[in-house]
């Protein structure tokens, strides 16, 4: 970890993920690159069984996490039984193939 | 500001349509429109045509200029509108201001989609490219996991239950049972799909705590609707219904982003602006036409657009509020649920319904007495979403 960068405005403080070249809270134009820090706490999931084209698997579990430092974002979830406001611990991982490419995306794991 | 008038609805039966194009659809429902409002000969000014994908589902483009060309409405204005699953919406409200500014006098808004010309999985794909590229999509979420994240914590949050999500479907298929153009005519109970050992497997998980019944069908399908200033209704045979309001409103591209994930600030707002144009309450609604792509929707939509309180819609659905001898019947067509969702054509299609409802010609699922009708067209996971008020004069 970590390829996610999220920006955080530096008028406001706010963390945008993903960018926005307008903060969404103040509108300001100008961020400091920042990346997810600690562990992240599960916000919502769903076990998704009808997957798109393209990915090869019966059911997939993705989930909305919030890091410590407020970065918010969408990963995929490596654990057996979610609830919500569970700990996370996160790494980057291949999540998919596009266009014959792997693709890293945020995964996440129970947290120890 | 003119007045703009709808003076002629038409559509197709939505379902799955192998012997037509997105074009032969599209051309239909625009017939029966222009039949429907007796244009006879007279120029149309201006048309537009909502639809989504068709670039991707039938590697066509310049769909507005097909359909000029296939039904001779030379030198017509055309375009074509896109705006996820509410380009039938946005579509008509180009429509609408193309009338109400003067530039033009009569105009043919259609909307269509021909989702079943490529395979479950790639039309699932196709769909989740509104998803975020690098947030979203990347993940494999689709458009029933947004559902489903939104779903889990609106239950959370809001006491709906998998029972009233049911509800809603059985509803809905029951409404659609009644009404001939829909993609869906099959009673559904709760037995079947929720309560007997059978129900996993009538009804499985599609996306964790959705299930297929509580998803729309993959439909191909058009409508059509023909738009005028309010002044040039006494040159048709048909009674006026005027677009008394209308709003539009975005909100973030991801759920994540979003302060409330479970507030669709995007619904409240365009729904308000509708109301207020309109100058009515939404408990002067008699009818409305919501975006029910997930039984979910209609709830969450019901509330943000102001019929109920947050966390009340559930309740009204219990009490048979929103049944078509309901107080405020709630998708009479059966919805996207049983009436089918080919992308581009709903927004279409529930104006489409609206009129037939305040006309009177809604034959079975006829709301009495209706003159003021409300529709709701969400794009994206709410991100982009439309909405009209229609009344009777």
């Amino acid at each position: 970890m970590s390829e996610l960068v999220a920006c955080k405005c530096t008028n406001c403080g706010f963390v945008n993920y993903p960018k926005h070249d307008r903060c969404l809270n103040c509108r300001a134009r100008e961020f400091e690159e920042i990346t997810p820090s600690g562990e992240a706490t599960l916000i919502t999931y769903s076990e998704v069984c009808t997957l798109p084209w393209g990915i090869d698997e019966r059911c997939r579990m993705l989930g909305i996490v919030q890091f410590e430092n407020k970065v918010k974002a969408m990963g995929r979830l490596r654990v057996d039984k979610p609830r919500l406001g569970m700990r996370l611990k996160p790494s980057w991982e291949p999540v998919r193939v596009i266009g014959g490419e792997e693709v890293l995306g945020l995964t996440l794991r129970r947290a120890k | 500001m003119r007045k703009v008038a709808i003076i002629g609805v038409g559509m197709i039966p939505f379902g799955r349509r192998d012997e037509d194009s997105l074009v032969d659809m599209l051309s239909y429902a625009a017939l029966n429109a222009m039949d429907d409002a007796g244009v006879g000969e007279r120029p149309i000014d201006a048309v537009y045509v909502g639809n989504m994908g068709a670039g991707l589902f039938n590697h066509q483009s310049a769909v507005a200029s097909a359909l000029v060309d296939r039904l001779n409405l030379f030198p017509a204005a055309a375009d074509t509108v896109e705006n996820g699953p509410a380009s039938g919406g946005s579509a008509i409200k180009n429509g609408v201001l193309a009338v109400a500014s003067g530039h033009s006098d009569l105009v043919l808004v259609a909307g269509g989609e021909k989702m079943r010309e490529v395979i479950g999985p790639r039309a699932t794909d196709i769909v989740a490219t509104m998803t975020h590229p690098q947030a979203e999509y990347i993940y494999g979420a689709t458009l029933p996991t947004m559902a489903g994240l939104f779903t889990r914590l609106y239950m959370k949050e809001c006491g709906v239950t998998s029972e009233h999500l049911a509800r809603v479907a059985i509803k809905n298929h029951r409404n659609g049972l009644l009404n001939p153009y829909a993609h869906i005519h099959a009673l559904i109970t709760m037995e079947g799909i929720l309560k007997s050992p059978h129900a996993v497997v009538n009804n499985p998980i599609v996306a964790d705590p959705i299930r297929l019944y509580d998803c729309c069908p993959v439909s191909d399908g058009a409508a059509a609707c023909l738009l005028c200033p309010a002044e040039m209704v006494g040159e048709f045979g048909k009674p006026a219904i005027v677009v008394a309001g209308f709003g539009q409103a975005t909100d973030t591209h991801t759920l994540q982003e979003r302060e409330d994930p479970t507030d669709l600030k995007a619904v409240r707002i365009a729904a308000q602006k509708a109301l207020e144009m309109a100058q009515l309450k939404p408990k002067d609604i008699d009818v409305a036409e919501l975006h029910d792509a997930f039984t979910i929707l209609e709830i969450a939509e019901s509330e943000h657009a102001g019929f109920f309180k947050k966390g009340a819609g559930a309740k009204a659905l219990d009490e048979g509020q929103t049944e078509i001898g309901g107080k405020l019947p709630i998708n009479p067509s059966g919805g996207l649920k049983a009436r089918g969702h080919p992308l581009g054509a709903t927004g279409v299609a529930q104006v489409v319904e609206l009129v037939w409802q305040l006309r009177g010609e809604a034959g079975e699922r006829q709301v009495k007495g209706a003159e003021k009708g409300f529709s709701l067209n969400f794009g994206g996971f709410g991100n982009n979403v439309v909405s009209f008020v229609l009344r009777r004069e």
